[in-house]
């Protein structure tokens, strides 16, 4: 065993780890959430986050590996202070998307999952290019730390991340406010303030936006309606 | 396409019976039990469906696609063709392999197409061309050319992810046989699929892609698994392969020869393949009764040893000028002859053989002891030993058959309880049954010891903690601290494993005794050595006669005497000395001569005391394969073959009788029950064990000719001092050796001592922090004959209470003169110097 | 029998001698095979004298007689003999059993083996006719180097195996350039 994590894991995220595994009837189950709260502390999934993982829930380390390498969202190089994720699928490609990642790759002169300036100080940026973000109608979306900013143009999202440089943190489009990435992790991790306000301001945020109803709007305008669903046997 | 058959068939007025039902495969009706994956009911009825992920000792996984049929259920077709392998037979289920379906076959066609686009198609340098599943089956079913024209994903090869197994992912077809077996039967998930997606990987918590650390100790988790091996042998394509076998030949190359494994006493089935008079690997066999189809890596690479460049080839002699030359046999045999026989005629000969021998040479050295020396000194108990433990085995051990206990019955029992056992070291397919059972048969598996092992973990078993040397009182006392334990033993079928440990600790074998008779559960005892068992059926010990019938016993020893054609009252009717007995009195002067076989003082509780015995006695005739402690102090040496060059049968710990043939034929070595007949007719004796049949032979007539008496309780051994004896600051200390160290099997191979368990020192952290010592940094022990030193590590042992390996590889008798319940000094930091351990505490050596 | 009858013997012989000669004048004279007769076997090169040879037996494999006896081994960075992992380390023909069929040259996977013209395979002595490999491999040609040593020509064998043509190319460029540069 190694005896590194316990040096970079202090008592307070093995409380939480602690926490976390009693939160599901199986300790494996709170496998997920825990790379997140080990990405609150190092920025990143590192060898020793994962021998803590493997520690606290009683698997071994090549088990944490498989499920911290599959997944996206665990960064296994140390990241900025904040992340940025352009979404480049379909739609927000082709409204704009391809050419916003483009731009802020030459802008801040790094590529995919690549960091723009010393990455944990202040101002530093992870560029990623992201899978869908679930925002179509908005698009094309930027999500900083997870957080989306909406209908971005090419000369917004220089803004942006040049606001972010400058250690300024821009307001979302919806949602709550802009912290750091790491301080989303431990959310994501499932932490969040105790104080109800402050609870709510995290996490609340609008969820429908004019655009999201719009459809639905000029349905009901029109009369439109679907087609019934064919009964059950008759079909083939 | 038809779909429907529409013949009448016979069958159908057969009775399915109950929890069966009726299916049709290719056309043919077929009853199937509810349950049985369809690849399995096709391939009873001799329909072979192509497979690499499937394993009929593995969960089904679905993983590899190669095994796609199509199949109707009521003649309404499934969409697409479903994956035989995780498909469960039904009722009226109608399936078209790849040999009925144009379908099915073009499915199988395009899985084995896309397995081939990655690749690499390098089998010329693999060591599974010629044997490999997706080499048979791209051959027999792919297509001539490949459409793929783009780059192939390539990987660094191989991977070495153990010192012994290598990875190469190119190769990976991704079945998830070798994770599946990790997880499920050997209970070590050191390896796992990674980057799940187009660049899919087998790896370990080292290969995976993570950004290296300065703090990260590179020593994490390789793959180190005892069983770690089977994953090669299982791997459908070459994409793991051993050190060890690595280039070595071609599957045309070798000879294959059934065999039986020489290390532990499960008596595992194998395959010796051997080129041109040297074993090239050794494979699991398949016996559903023993060891299924797997082996442990002890098991599967510790056979160099026969080749090892010191092997003894020709009979030495001890000359003037006291060095060993060699000789010829009539010579060297001639002197020994004489040498005993002044010996025998004189104050007597001790006879030591150690726990590896067949039953048939067994039966030769107790026959030889008996006839020959006209002694019942005999013992094979190379290991620490007490009268109490001789008595259990005379009483509960001798002549049982796997009807007593067997593997299969650890299986059904509702309760197992190991008792000084740790199975994963001492009996590592005893291990995998135990895991077995837990996983899919809910038995409940319990510990008598000191800490919560991988045994324990991986059998999801329960510890019952005690103090080193407490198990006796542990196990009197189980009612109170155990009540469930003891009211799940008191059910039907429910076992007690005892290990050899147990005859280190005074009264256990007795408390073993009365918990068997308090509860009705049945009690097996698994030695570590291969040839234990069958040497105390073949009576080398000095209270038993073959067929476990006391020496004491006159009829019995009249019976044997009509058998074996001796004049009456000829055998020795006082019971013998046992191994420490024998070696005292050929210490004090009481013993003119000893023969000794496969014997390593190192492992005895006295091995300074052996060693000086050794050195005292008049003559001392070993018989042995390798330089060893004994030969150094031997007077004629005579060279006695390995396993793989005799033939010759080893009773595992069931009383299983695995009988095995010569492997490597015409190589000059001889049995030890040969020599020792040639030996006898010598010293104007025949034993008529010239052959291993002939020993085998006469072995099942004497056998038959005595009767075994009725179970007699176990009188406890008086209560060592030392566990009354004030602690005054010492630690108790609990020690066992693991099952890859530096045993004399297991020399020349480099790759398997690689994948060792660390030898470190275990105890808990109240301990630790009493003592100062800090885990990870070295932690030493001592007594007043030396020290040892290991880094530390926390585990839950009870307080004051350490455990090391018996081998790590100075022997814990050796180095501390104490074993498992002794009393030892703790302190933090390394031994004060290399050299003290040898210097002064030699000479208070020979004391204990 | 006739009178003329040993004249006529004699025109035979005499017309003999303006003849063709059919007798050849081995061994003084070494008279040339077919290019492609099947002679003395050849384990061949790469063009900076790593063997080709990977050991990998499909030559033993294919031989219909039972005559070449391989056997593999790993080669390491420190004692290298080929690229890639695997070389041939034990390398015999029995020349004595072979049969000049060239199935082995067939199932060679990296051209290693090849046959050469060369057909005087006699001799007094069985043992003799063991044809080790020592006794096979192609002789070093300029600008090869004994192994073991390592790639020279590349980082991985892909080098030298995809880009194997061109590398021969360029090591014959490399030799003749040489050769005029030492004139």
């Amino acid at each position: 065993m190694t005896q590194a994590p316990e040096t970079v894991f202090g008592d307070d995220i093995v409380a939480k780890a602690q926490e976390l595994k009693g939160r599901y009837p199986e300790s494996r189950s709170a496998l997920l959430p825990m790379l997140h709260l080990v990405q609150s502390v190092q920025g990143y999934v590192s060898r020793e986050g994962i021998a803590f993982c493997a520690e606290q829930l009683g698997l071994t380390e090549a088990e944490v590996s498989a499920v911290a390498t599959f997944y996206t969202m665990y960064k296994r190089r140390p990241c900025g202070e904040h992340l940025v994720s352009v979404c480049t699928n379909t739609l927000c490609a082709a409204m704009g998307g391809d050419a916003i990642y483009k731009k802020l790759s030459e802008h801040l002169g790094v590529g995919h999952e690549e960091t723009a300036g010393e990455p944990g100080e202040p101002g530093s940026i992870t560029l990623e290019h992201a899978e869908c973000l679930a925002a179509c109608d908005l698009a094309p979306v930027i999500q900083v730390n997870y957080e989306y900013f909406d209908k971005q143009t090419v000369e917004s999202a220089v803004e942006l991340v040049d606001k972010l440089r400058n250690g300024e943190r821009p307001k979302p489009t919806r949602g709550a406010e802009l912290t750091d990435f790491k301080t989303a992790e431990l959310q994501l991790a499932g932490f969040f303030p105790e104080d109800e306000e402050r609870f709510a301001a995290d996490v609340d945020g609008p969820s429908a936006a004019e655009e999201t109803l719009r459809g639905a709007a000029l349905a009901q305008e029109r009369g439109w309606i679907a087609p019934p669903m064919p009964e059950e046997g008759s079909r083939g | 396409m038809t779909l429907a058959h529409q013949k009448p068939s016979e069958t159908a007025q057969t009775e399915v019976p109950e929890g069966h039902v009726r299916l049709t495969i290719d056309g043919q009706e077929v009853i199937a039990p509810k349950g049985e994956l369809v690849i399995r009911t096709a391939e009873r009825m001799g329909i072979v469906i192509p497979r690499f992920c499937d394993h009929p000792l593995l969960d089904p996984a679905g993983a590899c696609r190669q095994c796609l049929v199509e199949v109707s259920m009521g003649g309404r077709p499934m969409p697409k063709p479903q994956a035989s392998c995780t498909i469960t037979v039904a009722d009226g289920m109608e399936v078209k392999t790849q040999l009925t379906s144009p379908v099915a076959d073009k499915a199988q066609k395009g899985v084995m197409e896309l397995l081939l686009i990655n690749h690499p198609l390098d089998c010329p340098i693999c060591d599974k061309g010629g044997e490999c599943p997706l080499q048979n089956q791209a051959m027999a079913h792919g297509r001539t050319d490949s459409r793929f024209v783009d780059r192939k994903r390539t990987f660094p090869k191989p991977l070495k992810i153990s010192t012994q197994i290598l990875l190469d992912r190119e190769r990976c077809v991704l079945c998830q046989r070798c994770t599946r077996f990790s997880q499920q039967i050997a209970g070590d998930p050191f390896i796992d699929l990674l980057e799940r997606g187009a660049q899919q990987q087998i790896g370990t918590s080292e290969t995976a892609e993570l950004e290296k650390s300065a703090s990260h100790t590179p020593d994490g988790t390789p793959f180190q698994s005892y069983f770690s091996g089977n994953t090669i042998q299982i791997c459908p394509v070459g994409a793991l392969t051993s050190a060890q076998y690595r280039f070595r030949s071609r599957p045309f190359d070798l000879v294959s020869s059934p065999s039986v494994c020489e290390h532990c006493s499960s008596g595992c089935a194998e395959r010796t393949d051997f080129r041109r008079g040297r074993i090239m690997r050794k494979l699991a066999g398949d016996d559903p009764d023993v060891n299924e189809e797997w082996i442990c890596d002890k098991g599967r690479f510790a056979f160099r040893y026969t080749t090892a460049r010191d092997r003894i080839r020709k009979p030495l002699v001890r000359g003037e000028d006291g060095e060993l030359h060699e000789a010829s046999w009539p010579e060297a045999m001639r002197l020994a002859a004489e040498a005993l026989l002044k010996a025998r005629d004189g104050k007597g000969i001790g006879v030591l053989t150690g726990g590896r021998l067949t039953l048939e040479d067994a039966y030769a050295y107790q026959k030889f002891a008996r006839v020959a020396a006209r002694t019942n000194d005999i013992d094979f108990r190379a290991r620490a030993h007490s009268a109490e433990e001789l008595q259990f085995l005379a009483a509960q051990v001798a002549g049982t058959t796997p009807e007593h206990v067997s593997f299969a019955s650890l299986e059904k029992a509702p309760i197992v309880l190991c008792v000084a056992f740790e199975p994963e070291d001492e009996a590592p397919i005893v291990f995998l049954r135990l895991r077995k059972a837990a996983r899919k048969m809910g038995t409940r598996v319990a510990f008598v010891g000191q800490w919560t092992t991988s045994s324990v973990r991986k059998t999801s078993g329960e510890l019952l903690a005690c103090e080193p040397g407490g198990e006796a009182a542990a196990l009197d006392g189980i009612a109170e601290h155990a009540k469930d334990i003891v009211e799940a033993l008191s059910a039907e079928g429910a076992v007690i494993l005892v290990g050899e440990r147990a005859a280190t600790m005074p009264g256990l074998f007795a408390a073993v005794q009365r918990l068997a008779e308090r509860t009705g559960a049945r009690v097996a005892w698994i030695p570590r050595r291969a040839g234990e068992r069958g040497a105390l059926d073949a009576g080398a010990v000095p209270t038993l006669l073959p067929g476990g019938a006391p020496v004491t016993d006159a009829g019995a020893r009249a019976a044997l005497e009509k058998l074996w054609r001796l004049p009456e009252g000829s055998l020795p009717a006082e019971p013998g000395r046992d191994t420490a007995g024998i070696l005292a009195a050929a210490a004090a002067g009481e013993l003119d001569a000893l023969v000794v076989g496969g014997v390593d003082p190192d492992d005895l509780p006295d091995p300074r005391a052996a060693r000086e015995a050794l050195d005292k006695v008049g003559f001392v005739l070993s018989l042995e394969m390798r330089p060893s402690a004994v030969t150094e102090r031997a007077d004629v040496v005579l060279p006695i073959a390995p396993t793989a060059e005799k033939a010759g049968t080893f009773r595992n710990w069931e009383g299983r009788d695995r009988p095995f043939e010569v492997t490597l034929q015409n190589t000059g070595a001889v049995p030890d029950c040969r020599v020792l007949d040639t030996l006898a007719v010598e010293m104007d004796v025949d034993l008529f064990t010239q052959t291993p049949k002939a020993a085998r032979a006469d072995f099942v007539r004497a056998a038959n000719s005595v009767t075994r008496p009725a179970a007699t309780p176990v009188e406890a051994a008086p209560e060592a001092e030392q566990a009354k004896a004030e602690t005054n600051g010492h630690v108790k200390l609990s020690t066992w050796r693991q099952l890859i160290d530096n045993g004399s099997l297991q020399v020349e191979e480099p790759h398997l001592a690689g994948t060792a368990r660390p030898a470190v020192l275990r105890l808990n952290e109240a301990t630790a922090q009493r003592h100062g010592i800090v885990p990870g940094e070295p932690a030493t022990i001592r007594t007043e004959r030396g020290e040892l030193s290991f880094p530390a590590e926390i585990a839950d042992l009870p307080d004051d209470v350490v455990w090391v390996p018996s081998r790590s590889p100075v022997g814990v008798y050796e180095a501390l003169g104490v074993g498992h319940g002794g009393l030892v000094q703790l302190s933090a930091g390394t031994a004060a110097g290399a050299e003290s351990a040898e210097g002064p505490a030699g000479e208070t050596g020979g004391a204990a | 029998m006739g009178m003329l009858d040993p004249i006529k013997g004699f025109g035979v012989t005499f017309s003999t001698m303006f003849k063709k000669v059919v007798t050849e004048e081995y061994p003084e004279v070494f008279y040339p095979t077919a290019p492609r007769y099947h002679g003395r076997h050849q384990l061949n090169r790469h063009p900076d004298g790593l063997e080709k040879c990977v050991g990998c037996e499909l030559c033993a494999w294919a031989c219909p007689a039972d005559a070449i006896f391989v056997e593999g081994a790993d080669n390491t960075e420190e004692e290298r003999y080929s690229p890639g992992e695997r070389y041939g380390k034990n390398y015999q023909i029995n020349y004595l059993r072979c049969i000049g069929c060239g199935l082995c040259i067939e199932a060679c996977p990296t051209r290693s083996l090849t046959m050469l013209n060369f057909y005087e395979l006699a001799d007094d002595d069985r043992q003799k006719l063991i044809y080790t490999k020592e006794d096979l491999l192609a002789p070093l040609l300029p600008g090869m180097e004994a192994p073991p040593h390592p790639m020279r020509l590349g980082d991985d064998e892909q080098d030298y195996y995809v880009r194997g043509p061109e590398l021969a190319r360029q090591a014959g460029q490399d030799r003749q350039s040489s050769e005029v540069s030492a004139q």
